[in-house]
């Protein structure tokens, strides 16, 4: 990255590195480092306060749990379908290839509403999950499948080009050697597979912890029950108290931070550097 | 074709863009062959929107032009009222502001924006009326006729976010007033039997959408088997062909919007003078027959005769003043050790 300067190019390199480090910093630190500022102003302990009042706290966990949930199904599902993507040719996969990216292309807001307009009461869907007394709807299970649907394409994605290096010699020297399907699956595709699908699932997750569109139109915000820390916020904010606002803003920061650099560690101690959505 | 259609889009696209640009410059007073065109900004909540957009502005804006001659073109936004107070508060420079609560009327004023005391006028700065309501589905399938029916258990009950919404804080307010008033089958002036209502009430609650609109459009989508609401929503809607009936509690509390001029911002466009006329306007028989028509109760005599037999009668209304204005109920009902924070603490146990 430092010695590939040409001859007689060394100023412009070092203005538009300095260019390119005024924006990055105008851009993501200087509003960081205001939060920072604003979540920290009453001292540490006046943060811990504010994180672990109980309706925070509760919103706060009520994120980490779904998002948990949500970060296990993706990570199942969406190893399994990059490896259908990439491994089988079958009618309609050109057509699934370009869904999987549908959930970075439509407004979460709209997300939102598709899922009340499928699971409300008034659908026909809607009605029969409420005959069997299972409450999806304004309920916990929405928020995963909201969350499910916001970050589809962190998983898949970032799979799909370790399986396409892949040589598919050694599955089929596997398979020769008489290895299953199953057994193929385990021990020679999933190994090579393991940092893409934990950096993905990671990446995933530290997405949602910040997922507000969505959440607010298919949960129904109760303290305690449906409220997620991010809706939390906008509630504190439009209730003037910023600063509390603030304080739950710093952890799910630091949170989504702490993830991103896992994830990074992760990508860069096995070299897979590919495919983040 | 394809080139005459890109051409076009190209075109529109930029008439937009100017309109919108010259829409949103700062109000200048331009001449014109009939004489001053002047700009009046309004910052009000969302409730009254159509009231003030379909027919209240544009009769004062034929009344001012046949008293002066001049022209005033409107700049209008609409918030929920705590947004609102925050943007005019934050530099939103309205002229007048018309919000939901006093409460958020004296943030501008403990801003320092508004200098005269706003509520000298006639009605003390107060426009509109309403009382908070439930809303039922048609026919009343669950024969709900008061506060103490929504304690049912499995009833769902829809309330907006008192974090977000004056509504939901409106609300709140009925049904532990009422309690506290003996309105309920609760015993007159028991806190704890009026806290006791309102956990139960609240346990029912299925969604807390972040507006009373909001609140009422869930309602209208099918969820929850009744709203706690403002009277003009469920006319509102009513009028606009959604089928839904409402009940009004024996006992429930009159809900008073305020208006003012922000006299920092009238005085600095040189507007003080239209401000005023319009403030003064807003309780003239005929806007108060507009607000009445977009179903909020007027506060001038004449309009209030002709409306009575219109709405119901409340047999015990109560106004914020009985449980001793809004900065005790904000300290005693809302405070983070208030009631609500421990009415809803004490429901988490509940999946």
């Amino acid at each position: 990255m430092s010695s590939i300067a040409a001859p007689g190019t060394q100023g412009h390199g070092l203005a538009l590195r300095a260019g390119i480090l005024a924006y990055v910093g105008a851009l993501i630190l200087i509003p960081l480092s205001a939060l920072l500022f604003r979540g920290l102003e009453g001292g540490l302990a006046g943060l811990r306060e504010a994180v672990t009042e109980s309706t925070a706290w509760q919103a706060v966990l009520l994120t980490l749990w779904t998002a948990a949930i949500m970060a296990v199904v993706n990570a199942l599902f969406g190893t399994l379908t990059a490896w259908a993507l990439v491994r089988y040719r079958f009618p309609g996969r050109g057509m699934i290839s370009a869904l999987v990216d549908l959930p970075f292309a439509v407004p979460t807001l709209v997300t939102g509403v598709m899922l009340v307009t499928l699971l409300g009461p008034q659908s026909v869907l809607g009605g029969w999950l409420a005959a069997q007394r299972m409450q999806v709807a304004f309920a916990p299970p929405s928020i995963v499948l909201a969350l499910l649907f916001v970050t589809l394409p962190f998983v898949v994605r970032a799979v799909e080009p370790v399986l396409m290096e892949q040589d598919p010699a050694e599955e089929e020297a596997a398979r020769t050697l008489g290895a299953g399907t199953w057994t193929v699956f385990l021990r020679v595709l999933l190994p090579p597979m393991m940092p893409a699908i934990l950096s993905g699932t990671i990446r995933s997750f530290a997405r949602a912890l910040g997922e507000f569109g969505s959440i607010v139109v298919v949960s129904g915000n109760i303290p305690y029950r449906t409220l997620t820390a991010p809706i939390y916020i906008f509630g504190e904010i439009e209730s003037g108290q910023p600063a509390r606002a603030a304080a739950v803003s710093v952890v799910l920061l630091a949170a989504a931070l702490a993830l991103n650099l896992g994830a990074r560690g992760i990508e860069r101690i096995t070299g897979a550097r590919h495919g983040q959505a | 074709m394809l080139r005459q259609f890109r051409l076009r889009a190209v075109v529109t696209i930029a008439a937009l863009a100017a309109t919108l640009a010259t829409g949103c410059g700062p109000p200048s007073p331009e001449a014109t062959a009939s004489g001053k065109v002047r700009t009046l900004t309004l910052g009000a909540y969302t409730t009254p929107r159509e009231a003030y957009g379909k027919a209240i502005i544009p009769a004062f804006q034929r009344a001012w032009k046949e008293k002066t001659g001049e022209e005033v073109r409107f700049q209008e936004s609409y918030l929920g009222s705590g947004a609102q107070a925050r943007a005019i508060a934050g530099g939103f420079e309205a002229d007048v502001a018309a919000l939901s609560l006093e409460a958020d009327i004296e943030k501008l004023a403990g801003a320092g924006l508004i200098k005269r005391d706003w509520k000298a006028g006639p009605h003390r700065g107060v426009v509109t009326r309403s009382i908070v309501v439930i809303a039922v589905r048609e026919g009343n399938p669950k024969g709900i006729r008061d506060w103490d029916d929504l304690r049912r258990p499995g009833l769902q009950v829809l309330t907006p976010n008192v974090r977000t919404s004056g509504g939901a804080m409106w609300n709140v307010c009925a049904m532990y007033g009422a309690a506290l008033r003996g309105g309920t089958t609760a015993a007159k002036g028991d806190t704890s039997a009026a806290e006791a209502l309102l956990r139960d009430v609240l346990r029912n609650a299925s969604v807390m959408d972040k507006g009373a609109r909001e609140s009422i459009i869930s309602f209208e989508k099918g969820i929850g088997d009744a709203a706690i609401t403002y009277e003009n929503e469920v006319l509102v809607g009513r009028q606009s062909g959604r089928r839904y009936d409402y009940v009004v509690p024996h006992s429930t509390i009159l809900i008073e919007n305020p208006v003012a001029v922000v006299d920092v911002y009238a005085d600095r466009h040189g507007n003080r003078d239209l401000a005023d006329a319009f403030v003064a306007f807003l309780t003239t028989p005929e806007a108060q027959r507009a607000f009445a028509d977009y179903g909020l109760r007027p506060v001038d005599a004449t309009a209030k005769r002709e409306v009575a037999a219109r709405l119901p009668k409340v047999s015990d209304l109560f106004t914020i003043g009985d449980l001793g204005g809004w900065p005790r109920v904000t300290a005693t009902l809302f405070a983070p050790q208030g009631v609500y924070e421990r009415v809803m603490s004490s429901l988490k146990a509940k999946p």
